[in-house]
């Protein structure tokens, strides 16, 4: 029962939120309250007690349980930012059917069933990405058309090759038909182009630049952290389900981890190079989604044990930097129009939520990717300096982007010095123009960034709960017992 | 060799998607493909036969297929009917409808501007020519499905439906494309899960495939209404340019 409820109440939750969508604060307080209920839902389900339905098995294994009490909590964050930071008109519903989706996919053990259920959130996401304020006067832009349809069509490109991919596995046995090329290598490669396609990793990544350029700030923190993260925990089951896949492409792994290499040291350089701030944070991200793929890449249980712990500090920092992107972005009562340079003592909270946000996803200490990133340049390490070395390059290269971001962006003078000018003759105080209002930083969107700036640092000083549940849970998966 | 008129039938279809660009052509052509596909599963008995109609004994999933494919033509159908109705416009603002107005404009230029040109069609022939031979030979060097027919489907839709997508100048056509490949991945499917040596079908990815066909041509109809409504054309060159 309870299965069901967390797979069919946001279903119907977002039904509803979809008829009432115009009255705003109703529906953003009716999605809090089911996904506080669907954290509930999500404590009392048992762990490793699988369960059957119309011949599908739902079971929660702990490594996803702590993945959808993340989601849960990111989609609960979601709702509070949503209160006053834009989002479409159909944000709330679309976020409620995507986290049912998600949802779906973390009980889900069938790879078919997966990949169709990932490549509808793609499809749910899609409306996301164009959706416009409600009573919004202006038109939906063609720049942000033209990133739905590009999300559309690699999301449904990369389904294709990963169903393709499983059917091959339903029909493959190991060691048959030697003299043909070996299906696990063609398998493999499918579902590694596939899956880097739903990862963004590069040269597959082009989707999430222009995500992260055209839509709003919310919309793309959501897509980023729990579709890109369920796909990666979907690409651990199925390396878990067909371990033969890397134990027969023994030179396929060296393939994966050079193409986690390029797309890592071509995000740090990317992020150096001068962009706007927005490209800025994508190209950070991808560094990022580079570093977590190189850490699955490496087929090893300490490298396994950073892409892990690193989705999950990825999908906490990534939250964090859109929810500020969103705040930094807002009207502050100052002319528009004009690039500042200011924003950190303009929005102290926004700004500082953007610069932790990107220390913790190149993993500085004492923030929560220190750890993962540490874990991942071990597995790297134990591959030899000639991979070490391009992945402390990239993180310096992210770290030189995100100094030029915040010099440029955040840490200039303030701008708001216009000096009092005594009174002219004949003028009094009423003829002059009102002092322009600054506003203040939004509180429950402040509140919001400070808790996940506390709980970024709070990982990162104490870890030792969350690594070790992920260490266990990596003890129980048979292809890396194998290698 | 004996020769499976559905398969041809297939064939062809999917050929007339890639060539063409009048969507009253396409979308006709994709619903005889839906019809094709489904004609080629009761042939085959892929799934034993659960259902008798006329004399015929078929399975439910031939009918799943043809609803399908009703509903993903229906769906595309009537969002190309009415483009010309415009929505939303009372909440626009002037700047909003001056736009609106310069984006008419221009696309009345474009279509003046484009008149029918043979060497439009060059590059998906040749395309289309590139994917029958790639067809023809994938069976032979790497067969995945119980029999040649099956194998030259699916190689078939997807090659023309990765292709359509390559050469799409529309939207639409770019939409047909992804739902020529979903309906690849679902013959391969039911084909090949359902032999003997395979886990056998399950009901719940049938229905999902068929949903997410469905889900497809509604987010396909959703960005080519909007797109409509905001440039009054549905060409990609047109989308890029701005």
């Amino acid at each position: 029962m309870a299965y069901l409820l967390l797979i069919f109440f946001p279903v119907t939750m977002a039904a509803s939120t979809f008829v009432l969508r115009r009255r705003t604060g109703l529906v953003i307080f009716a999605a809090l309250g089911t996904v506080l209920a669907q954290l509930l839902i999500a404590t009392q389900i048992p762990v490793d007690a699988p369960t059957r339905f119309l011949g599908i098995t739902l079971t929660l294994s702990p490594l996803n349980r702590v993945f959808l009490l993340l989601f849960l909590t990111i989609g609960g964050f979601a709702m509070v930012g949503a209160w006053h930071l834009p989002h479409g008109e159909n944000f709330v519903p679309i976020a409620l059917l995507t986290l049912s989706q998600v949802c779906t996919v973390l009980l889900l053990q069938d790879p078919f069933i997966t990949t169709l259920l990932l490549a509808a959130t793609g499809l749910t996401a899609v409306l996301a990405i164009v959706d416009l304020p409600a009573g919004a006067s202006n038109l939906v832009g063609t720049r942000a058309i033209a990133a739905a349809l590009k999300y559309l069509v690699l999301m449904t490109v990369a389904a294709v090759l990963m169903y393709i991919a499983f059917v091959l596995t339903d029909i493959y046995r190991p060691g048959e038909l030697p003299e043909r090329i070996s299906p696990a290598r063609f398998i493999l490669a499918l579902l590694t182009v596939g899956f880097a396609l739903r990862l963004a990793l590069i040269p597959f990544h082009t989707w999430l630049t222009d995500l992260v350029d055209y839509a709003e700030p919310l919309v793309a923190a959501l897509i980023i952290t729990l579709l890109n993260t369920a796909s990666l925990l979907v690409l651990i089951l199925v390396f878990q389900s067909f371990p033969t896949l890397l134990l027969e492409s023994e030179g396929a792994h060296g393939v994966m981890r050079l193409g986690a290499i390029v797309s890592v040291l071509v995000g740090g350089l990317l992020a150096v190079g001068p962009a706007p701030l927005r490209r800025t944070l994508a190209y950070l991200i991808l560094y990022g989604s580079g570093m977590v793929f190189y850490g699955l890449a490496s087929v090893s249980s300490i490298g396994l044990a950073g892409a892990i712990f690193g989705a999950l500090n990825q999908t906490l920092a990534v939250t964090l930097l859109f929810v500020s992107l969103g705040l930094l972005e807002r009207p502050d009562g100052r002319p528009p129009g004009v690039v500042r340079r200011d924003l950190l003592r303009r929005w102290p909270v926004a700004g500082s939520g953007l610069l932790v946000g990107g220390l913790a996803l190149i993993g500085l200490p004492p923030l929560n990717g220190a750890m993962s990133q540490l874990l991942i340049y071990q597995a790297a390490a134990e591959r030899g300096w000639i991979e070490l070395l391009p992945l402390l390059l990239s993180t310096l290269f992210a770290g030189l982007g995100l100094a030029r971001v915040a010099s440029e962006r955040l840490l200039g003078p303030a701008e708001e010095t216009t000096p009092e000018e005594p009174l002219l003759l004949w003028e009094i105080e009423l003829d002059r123009p009102a002092q322009r209002r600054l506003e203040p930083e939004p509180r429950s969107t402040a509140a919001l960034t400070l808790v996940l700036l506390l709980l970024c640092l709070g990982i990162g000083l104490y870890p030792q709960p969350l690594l070790a549940t992920i260490d266990e849970a990596i003890r129980e998966l048979a292809f890396i017992r194998a290698l | 060799m004996e020769i499976n008129w559905f398969t041809i039938a297939i064939g062809a279809t999917a050929a007339v998607v890639l060539l063409f660009r009048d969507w009253r052509l396409t979308f006709a052509a994709l619903l005889l493909n839906y019809l094709a596909q489904a004609l080629f599963l009761a042939q085959q008995r892929f799934v034993p036969p659960d259902l008798a109609i006329f004399g015929l004994e078929l399975s439910t999933l031939v009918f799943v297929k043809l609803i399908t494919g009703v509903a993903v033509t229906l769906i595309l159908g009537i969002t190309a009917l009415t483009f010309s109705r415009e929505y939303g416009l009372e909440n626009l603002d002037e700047f909003g409808l001056a736009e609106l107005r310069r984006a008419a404009r221009a696309a009345q230029r474009q279509r003046a501007s484009a008149p029918f040109q043979f060497s439009d069609y060059v590059v998906p022939f040749w395309a289309g020519v590139l994917a029958l031979m790639a067809s023809l030979a994938l069976p032979r060097i790497y067969p995945i499905g119980p029999s040649a027919a099956v194998d030259f489907a699916w190689y078939w839709l997807t090659l023309i439906g990765l292709l359509t997508i390559a050469t799409a100048t529309d939207l639409l056509k770019i939409g047909l494309g992804l739902l020529l490949c979903t309906s690849a991945i679902d013959l391969l499917y039911v084909a090949v899960v359902s032999a003997p040596e395979a886990s056998g079908l399950n009901v719940v990815p049938l229905v999902l495939l068929s949903l997410i066909n469905v889900l497809l041509a509604l987010a396909v109809a959703y960005l080519s209404g909007l797109l409509y409504g905001r440039l009054k054309t549905l060409e990609l060159s047109e989308l890029y340019r701005r």
